[in-house]
């Protein structure tokens, strides 16, 4: 098995007496995409600088491509960074941004011109060589950021919210075009972002940062079906997060009842579940089905519910519920045109036991706003 | 309307801007020995009286010293401003004050207090080309500070940190993106030091020795005597050729757009 392209080792920064980034554990494979996501202020910017050379960690190891690098300087750890503002050299052309690496690097000017030449023609800046970036576009300086990072061939390229300064069309379009070029060069990534859409579109595996820590590592489907934390699942897309307890009895390979205010619910056994421990059960929008009262499918989990507002969303309707204990819960129906929940109107709220998903743990105080969040 | 408005008052300002320098001029032809105006007869005397080397030996002397004056407060100056840069640099705030008092020092006490400060040393053969250099350089150097930390601060924040990230060691960054990017700065904070060292009087009358005086020092004494028309040719000269070098520079530099308006670096 080849080396790892990044591995970090209990990558740690203090910031005074009260903030500390990590200890951070991560490992980017050859050719993986690898998201940081997380809310501003968690750490993830930090960590990139950490491995950029740019802020000296106080505790931990950086290997790139199996070597430590955490004492090299920046200009001798081979990485492609691209930075949110982009940071082209305003004074040079397109071709020479693109060449400063190679330049650096010692490279010969034949080879220079023809590897800058495929790279303008991989991002698609044919014949814009010339030009300077102040007379660039926002897109097409985005992607001579791109072609500079990822004309030296570093071991591991470094984007740092590269996407947040574009409108939402270009941000889509770059999304593909970044995430498309890295597979096809098989180049390792490591992506910072706060949009979590951004995450789920271009990663092979996420991070969720939190208060400077992972918080969970995983594929995009695991971090949205099966998060850890009530954080991980409120941060990623809009969720259903309903207090419970772990009802006894349980049995291997069988399923186990939770207890909430809206009602008892059967699901699958995940992991450890403490008897009688305080859980939160996680139902997304999508997954949390309406019928007339009595009509729910047999073999399902329903509660009884109180239509409070339908949203009108073209594809479909969100449906807002009043639960049995007052709570609120969120639930997406496809518009299939046959429908129509009115407001005040009692349902049966459904959901099949694999489709609820049990986060173990009391709901922290700071999530408490995250129990039934609307996002 | 309001457009004739705004070009008469465009064109009231530069004829009460230029006027005197046409007076002067047209001054510098009279066939006489006064300064009349408008000129009696046409004579170019003046003008070759203004060639002798009692003037020409004190205008290139003041040209020389702008010159010397300008490169080494820029050669002193970025350092400086590189220094005040720097987040964590502890003498940063006193260093910047002491960078910028002599703004508000009347340049006739700097004269005074160089004069005696070089005489007290033990240095006083440095009165001439030295003293004056020294004297212009302390003179410029806040404004050629100030020019640069401007160009500086317009860096785009990342664009170091990318240069080293594609491998350039910081000596490397500095003289490739730090550098090109501050030029503005720096030869707008050159073309300052140079004009004003051209101009300046009020030191250069404390510091200034026989054989290395500079045009107005020279003009100063002669004025004691009565003016004659030469004085208005020499004016012209010392207008005209100052403002063609330092055009030339200009050029070379790429100076305009830090003068008249920043367009930033996008």
């Amino acid at each position: 098995m080849p080396e790892a392209a990044l591995e970090l080792r209990g990558l740690t920064k203090h910031f005074g007496a009260s903030v500390t980034v990590g200890p951070i554990d991560l490992i980017v494979r050859q050719g993986e995409f690898v998201t940081l996501l997380g809310p501003s202020g968690c750490g993830k910017t930090t960590t990139l600088n950490m491995i950029g050379g740019f802020v000296t960690p106080d505790a931990g190891g950086i290997h790139l491509a199996g070597s430590p690098v955490e004492t090299l300087p920046p200009w001798r750890r081979d990485l492609g960074i691209v930075f949110q503002d982009y940071a082209l050299f305003p004074h040079r052309t397109v071709a020479e941004n693109i060449g400063f690496g190679l330049r650096m690097r010692r490279v010969g000017r034949a080879e220079i011109a023809r590897r800058v030449y495929e790279a303008m023609q991989l991002v698609r800046l044919d014949g814009l060589g010339d030009r300077r970036p102040g007379q660039l576009s926002g897109g097409q300086r985005q992607r001579v950021a791109l072609a500079r990072a990822l004309v030296i061939r570093p071991s591991l390229l470094l984007l740092d919210e590269p996407l947040s300064n574009l409108d939402l069309k270009l941000r889509e379009e770059m999304r593909i075009e970044i995430s498309t070029l890295q597979r096809r060069l098989g180049i390792a990534a490591l992506f910072v972002t706060h949009d979590q859409e951004e995450a789920l579109t271009m990663s092979d595996r996420i991070a969720v940062m939190r208060g400077g820590r992972i918080e969970q590592l995983g594929s995009a489907r695991e971090i949205y079906e099966a998060p850890a934390s009530a954080f991980v699942a409120g941060f990623i897309g809009s969720t259903n997060l309903i207090r419970g307890s772990v009802i006894a009895p349980r049995q291997p390979g069988g399923t186990v009842r939770v207890d909430t205010g809206a009602g008892p619910a059967m699901i699958p056994i995940v992991g450890d579940l403490p008897d009688g421990g305080a859980v939160l059960l996680m139902i997304r929008p999508e997954r949390l089905k309406l019928a007339s009262p009595g009509a729910a499918p047999e073999g399902t989990n329903a509660w009884s519910a109180q239509v409070v507002r339908t949203i009108y969303l073209g594809g479909r309707m969100e449906v807002r519920l009043r639960l049995r204990d007052g709570g609120t819960a969120i639930a997406y129906a496809v518009n299939e045109g046959e429908t129509d929940w009115d407001e005040g109107e009692m349902v049966d709220a459904w959901f099949r036991p694999r489709d609820a998903w049990v986060i173990p743990g009391p709901a922290e105080d700071s999530d408490a706003q995250a129990t039934n969040c609307l996002r | 309307m309001s457009r004739k408005i705004l070009w008469s008052v465009v064109a009231l300002i530069y004829a009460f801007m230029l006027a005197p320098i046409l007076i002067t001029a047209a001054v510098s032809f009279n066939a006489v020995e006064r300064s009349y105006f408008p000129p009696r007869g046409f004579s170019l005397h003046w003008w070759s009286m203004a060639m002798t080397p009692q003037w020409t030996g004190p205008f290139l002397f003041s040209l020389k010293l702008a010159a010397l004056s300008a490169v080494a407060t820029a050669v002193l100056g970025l350092p400086l401003a590189l220094a005040l840069r720097w987040p964590s640099f502890r003498g940063r705030g006193t260093l910047q004050a002491l960078t910028l008092g002599p703004l508000v020092l009347p340049s006739l006490v700097t004269g005074i207090a160089l004069l005696q400060f070089l005489t007290l040393a033990g240095v006083g053969n440095w009165i001439g080309l030295p003293a004056l250099v020294i004297g212009h350089v302390v003179i410029c150097l806040p404004f050629m500070v100030r020019t640069l930390s401007i160009s500086l601060d317009s860096i785009p924040i990342n664009a170091e940190i990318a240069a080293a990230s594609l491998g350039a060691s910081r000596l490397r960054v500095l003289i490739e993106v730090t550098l090109p990017l501050a030029r503005s700065g720096g030869g707008a904070g050159m073309i300052f030091a140079f004009i004003s060292s051209f101009d300046d009087v009020n030191l250069a009358l404390f510091v200034a020795r026989p054989g290395q005086t500079p045009l107005t020092v020279q003009i100063m004494q002669f004025l004691e005597y009565g003016f004659s028309p030469t004085l208005a040719a020499l004016s012209i000269i010392s207008l005209l050729v100052p403002l063609a070098l330092v055009a030339l520079f200009g050029r070379l530099v790429g100076i305009g757009n830090f003068i008249y308006q920043d367009h930033g670096h996008a």
